[in-house]
């Protein structure tokens, strides 16, 4: 799940990370109050989560006379589709030099990966090309409690002192609330020392349990219902609903679909052994969409038993044609279920998903 | 096959969980049907002394060692504890191990993973099914009903995805070496790369399929080297439809950042002359041409 700004700067602040001064509002008439407090002219950000902030007109200066007019503007924008509801208000910094920290997993290496930059803000990619010394990396042993002085210097050499804690700080974020990345880009130089000017902090969903985070907000409505029920759900933009067992075999539903010129509504992984309670509400939540004109169910297993899966989508009783194919456990079972209640089943995947386009641009 | 074989003395740990139980007793059933040892210890912790389907069961790995010396352990224990019980095996010397437990943090994942390598213990998984010799050994969960014994070797970051390639693959009359799932994680053990390289070594695999899908760029690894050791391989890339930034089911199935999606990888593993199936079903017949 992946913080916002403000969220972000909160979590880098407790770890010892400066941080510039700051106050959250959600409402314009709180914007010039803000000013007054923070104490000279302020940027004011919103805090959404979509990449390319700056450059979609999300973050604005003000100054106290002018903060109220500035965040009344800014409230009432959408960035990149996203309505603005909270507005970090933030000192306007002296900024002297910039740069980049980055911490993310490396999978090739299955490690922590540490990446510093003497460019910060939008132009590392053009720093990287032009000056390949200025852009460093290196890999931690997921062993190692923290990063190493070695490491330290490596990334940091020729550069303030500052730097080293700030990074070291920012390497205890990433382990100890189980981030996929933490960064900071731009890490500022001002005269008054160097500050964390923006915020990312992406939490590891199979860890928010124990972070104390209860909601993913990343979810959609619909999202957040299948993830009670135990399903992966992903909503797409086509007609054909598509329940699946297995990330890989959903997916290529998914793929044979685009193959034959359809398009699907939506990803459901049911998961392992499924019976026909799960099956009936992966039906329902899907046949819920009211863009879906068919669904196409393919489940394959071992333990998945053929019998309750018909039991499942014949219980969920959704408007919509549903077409099957069942293979495992009980397969004949299954067949005469669906067959005695008017279903169809067909005996490979992509008859099925052949019959789902064909019906779905009927 | 590799990793494992008819001798192979397993372990379970999470011997007796719902899922381990039923395991174990389909992993000995295999086992006696092909003249294997398969699973001769389980361990739970609190629950040493009992038995599982005739399995004795210990507290902790170490005892379970002392009176079997088992090569190779699969793990059913719930997320919490799975990272743990991989560094327990590790520590007490087994070789392989299997993760099949799916959602262990990916922290957790790095620091097992690192810690059992650095004991030469190989990890697979997690968020696995395991592996599959068939006519050997049984390592996991797959149905062994749908396998066949034969020249072709399949490595995959999915499950029931395999099972409908092996299931194509047997139908077609093209048996399999050794089939492993190497798990749906950002972070997992062995890779595609420590895969191939075991094949190459193999007499029984004549050629391998590899099927992937978006995320990270382990299969280009994998293709490359196959590539330098002479084997021949076939690829098949899940996700080809599959939007940006959303994650696919598996914790590692996510295009991040623009990179990973599987277009890219298409591209860059037919621009190295590797054959890519566009659908499962065409896998039996490009394979076949290159027996």
């Amino acid at each position: 799940m992946k913080l916002l700004e403000y969220e972000a700067k909160k979590v880098f602040s407790t770890f010892g990370i400066p941080i510039p001064a700051s106050i959250l509002i959600t409402s314009a008439t709180e914007a010039s109050g803000a000013c007054q407090k923070i104490g000279g002219s302020v940027v004011l950000k919103a805090q959404v989560d979509v990449g390319g902030r700056g450059k979609a007109g999300g973050i604005l200066m003000a100054t106290a006379d002018d903060a109220d007019a500035v965040a009344t503007e800014l409230f009432q924008k959408e960035i990149k589709g996203l309505p603005v509801k909270e507005v970090l208000v933030e000192e306007r910094l002296p900024i002297q030099k910039e740069y980049f920290v980055s911490i993310a997993i490396d999978r090739s290496t299955r490690s922590p990966v540490i990446l510093f930059a003497e460019a910060g803000g939008v132009e590392i990619e053009e720093t990287a090309g032009e000056r390949p010394d200025a852009v460093r990396s290196a890999h931690v042993s997921p062993l190692f409690p923290e990063v190493p002085g070695f490491i330290l210097r490596y990334l940091t050499r020729g550069c303030e002192k500052e730097i080293i804690p700030v990074i070291s700080a920012l390497y205890r974020v990433f382990r100890e609330k189980d981030a996929l990345l933490a960064e900071i880009n731009p890490l500022v130089v001002t005269p008054a020392g160097v500050l964390a000017a923006d915020a990312k902090l992406i939490i590891d969903d199979n860890a928010l349990a124990r972070q104390g985070i209860t909601a993913n907000r990343d979810l959609t409505e619909r999202e957040a219902e299948a993830e009670a029920h135990g399903f992966s759900y992903v909503e797409l933009d086509g007609s054909i609903g598509v329940i699946g067992n297995g990330a890989g075999l959903t997916m290529s539903t998914l793929d044979l679909i685009a193959h034959h010129n359809g398009a699907a509504a939506n990803f459901l992984d049911v998961g392992g052994g499924a019976d026909s309670d799960r099956v009936m509400h992966a039906v329902r939540l899907v046949a819920s969409d009211p863009a879906v004109k068919v669904i196409v169910v393919n489940l394959l297993g071992g333990i998945t038993r053929c019998d309750e899966v018909a039991r499942g989508i014949i219980a969920a009783g959704v408007s919509q044609q549903v077409i099957v194919r069942l293979a495992g456990t009980n397969e004949a079972e299954g067949r005469a279920l669906l067959e005695g209640a008017g279903y169809r089943m067909l005996d490979t995947m992509e008859d099925a998903v052949v019959a789902a386009v064909l019906e779905a641009s009927s | 096959m590799i990793y494992c074989d008819k001798h192979t003395r397993i372990l379970v740990q999470g011997a007796t969980g719902n899922q381990g139980a039923f395991h174990i007793d389909l992993m000995n059933q295999y086992a006696r049907s092909v003249g294997g040892a398969g699973v001769v210890a389980g361990v739970t912790p609190g629950k040493g002394g009992q038995d599982v389907h005739g399995v004795p069961v210990y507290d902790t790995v170490r005892e379970a060692q002392a009176a079997h010396d088992t090569e190779a352990s699969v793990i059913f224990v719930p997320a919490g504890a799975a990272a743990d019980s991989i560094m327990e095996a590790a520590d007490a010397g087994i070789e392989t191990i299997v993760a099949i437990t799916e959602h262990i943090p990916v922290h957790d994942v790095m620091r097992a993973v690192a810690y059992a390598r650095s004991c030469g213990s190989a990890v697979i998984g997690p968020n696995c099914p395991g592996l599959l010799s068939p006519g050997e050994c049984r390592l996991g969960i797959m149905p062994s009903p749908l396998f066949q014994r034969g020249p072709v070797g399949v490595i995959s970051r999915s499950g029931t995805l395999t099972y409908e390639v092996v299931d194509e693959l047997t139908r077609a009359g093209i048996g399999q070496s050794t089939v492993v799932g190497i798990g749906g994680d950002p972070v997992i053990g062995e890779t595609f790369v420590d895969c191939i390289e075991r094949f190459s070594e193999d007499s029984l695999t004549k050629a391998v399929i590899l099927i992937g899908e978006v995320g990270g760029a382990l299969e280009i690894e994998g293709a490359e080297a196959a590539l330098s050791l002479d084997l021949p391989l076939v690829a098949y890339i899940a996700g080809i439809s599959a939007p940006k930034e959303k994650r696919m089911g598996h914790a590692g199935a996510i295009i991040e950042g623009g990179e990973g999606d599987a277009a890219s990888k298409i591209q860059r593993l037919e621009a190295m002359g590797i054959t890519v199936a566009a659908r499962p079903s065409e896998l039996p017949s490009k394979i076949r041409e290159l027996l």
